[in-house]
């Protein structure tokens, strides 16, 4: 019986314990954003959404049909296409199927031109899935429309 | 007369809320008491050896963080490069060591964090769990600074890193050290101390160590019951050999043991990461290595002390740029394992505590 009472005293002074904490917490500032409302920012090397960025001295992209990001996807959710030779030569498909993509930046790491980077960009859920498939003109949008700053988005290679 | 009994088969899970992920339990009951315990796995099969046979080097590194432990995505990394890297002999910058065990360290304690919480939860303390988020989501940020990532990084190149770490995220670690070695007493004061806990967790699943031993039980799980066995120390790869730590090691082998090694060892990865920036030095990140990287025709088996013990991986090249064969020794297989042993002649309620102690990801065990 002593026991029992011993323990529960025990009990007792633990949940106390355990309260006090509780309550210094609760008066402590709050550490949760209400989403929609409010946004956390994302770090710079943030691995959303891909774009193929407007260079504004050629008023195109920077790719150069070398196929490269095509070949390391690891997923194989980017299909390219092109017309044309040598200097002539032009993208006619550039697409990725977003669905598939397992955000790894793969295709941003070998890209020797830095044409496809990662933008910062995290709400990209739709309720039809053919609009995850994302054309060059989605890509191009996608892309921020000032300059991106090398570093900032394509990131800095070693 | 003896009253005639039956004994009761029960199926927990796979959907059961209380087993972590889709695990199935066959629990044969005498009663209210187990007799024994059947897991059945197999739900969260991913294949990931098999695609990995069918990934060139490189692109392996994307799949090992989703396709293996899913909570623990560098430490995957971590243990495929290192296979990689000693199969085609490539020597690693200083300062990419140093980043490597740094995060390792911080995916530790995320890790850790996230099974204290879970393991709360199971036993009914719920505070705990939303306050390991809030400390984790410090981590996980401090991840999306450096890697982009926060589950999943894919960071760790073969030889070296992705990129340098960003200015001043050294200082945002040191601060977060500072600011976890305050917080954890909180935890010591809503679990540790409180008498309801360990009566759920004290002498509760206990695992002797020549059983512990005989299951191949490993990390928290083996040191709880007496195996002083840390790769870390063991073993050592990266910089390990050169930062002090100790390893936390009790003999009782229950629940509350298991609880215990894993709140030291969270202190003891903050001394290696205040160890590893003091030390860490500049230079290069990442060795010259083809894209298409062909190692050599050989094997190699490598393994490493992952959050959950001892996470190894033999890998076969016959010298294309694919491995022929990759094997993974996931220690989330052997622990679960051990629950067989460990859960006789307890109770039904006991179950929960006993799983939440273990730490598995079913994603691990199933590979």
């Amino acid at each position: 019986m002593q026991g029992i009472i011993q323990w529960a005293t025990q009990a007792v002074i633990g949940l106390v314990v355990g309260l006090r904490s509780t309550w210094r917490t609760l008066l402590e500032p709050k550490i949760t954003v209400l989403y929609p409302l409010q946004r956390v920012n994302v770090s710079p090397r943030w691995h959303g959404l891909l774009a193929l960025p407007i260079d504004p001295e050629t008023g195109n992209d920077r790719c150069i049909i070398c196929f490269q990001c095509e070949r390391i996807c690891p997923d194989r959710c980017i299909h390219i296409e092109a017309e044309g030779k040598g200097k002539e030569r032009y993208l006619t498909r550039f697409d990725i199927e977003i669905d598939k993509c397992c955000y790894c930046g793969l295709c941003v790491e070998v890209c020797p031109t830095e044409a496809i980077v990662f933008v910062p960009h995290y709400e990209t859920s739709t309720y039809n899935r053919a609009r995850l498939l994302y054309s060059l003109s989605d890509l191009h949008q996608a892309a921020p429309k000032e300059p991106i700053a090398r570093g900032v988005v394509g990131g800095v290679r070693g | 007369m003896a009253l005639r009994t039956e004994e009761l088969i029960l199926n927990m899970g796979p959907q059961h809320p209380s087993t972590h992920g889709v695990l199935r339990l066959i629990v044969t009951l005498d009663g209210e008491n187990i007799t024994e315990v059947h897991p059945d796995i197999g739900y969260l099969h991913s294949s990931v050896e098999k695609m990995l046979e069918h990934r060139t080097f490189a692109q392996g590194i994307a799949l090992t963080d989703r396709g293996m432990d899913y909570l623990t995505a560098l430490a995957n990394e971590e243990v495929y490069i290192l296979a990689v890297e000693r199969l085609a002999g490539i020597e690693v910058p200083e300062r990419a060591r140093y980043i490597r065990t740094i995060l390792l360290e911080l995916q530790r304690i995320a890790s850790h964090l996230l099974w204290l919480g879970t393991f709360g939860i199971d036993l009914g303390a719920f505070t705990a769990f939303l306050w390991c988020m809030r400390e984790r989501e410090r981590v996980m940020d401090l991840f999306e600074a450096v890697t982009g990532g926060r589950l999943h990084h894919v960071y760790f190149r073969i030889g070296g890193v992705y990129e340098d770490l960003p200015e001043g995220w050294t200082d945002r670690v040191l601060e977060f050290c500072d600011y976890f070695l305050q917080r954890l007493p909180e935890y010591d004061e809503l679990l540790t101390g409180n008498p309801i806990f360990k009566v759920r967790t004290q002498g509760v699943g206990v695992l002797p160590r020549e059983v512990a031993i005989a299951m191949g039980a490993s990390g928290p799980v083996g040191r709880a019951s007496g195996v002083a066995y840390d790769v870390r120390k063991a073993d050592p790869y990266e910089v390990y050999d050169r930062v002090e730590f100790d390893i936390p090691v009790y003999t009782e082998g229950d629940c509350y043991a298991r609880y215990l090694v894993r709140m030291e060892e969270m202190r003891q990865s903050v001394r290696i990461i205040r160890q590893c920036i003091a030390q860490l030095p500049g230079g290069s990140i990442r060795a010259r290595v083809p894209l298409s990287l062909r190692p050599p025709k050989g094997e190699v088996y490598v393994h490493t002390e992952s959050p959950r013990g001892d996470l190894g991986i033999y890998m076969v090249s016959d010298g294309s740029e694919k491995p022929y064969r990759v094997k993974i020794r996931a220690p989330s297989f052997s622990n679960l394992y051990a629950l067989t042993e460990m859960m006789r002649g307890w109770k039904v309620a006991d179950v929960i505590a006993i799983l939440g102690s273990v730490d598995i990801v079913l994603s691990d065990v199933d590979r």
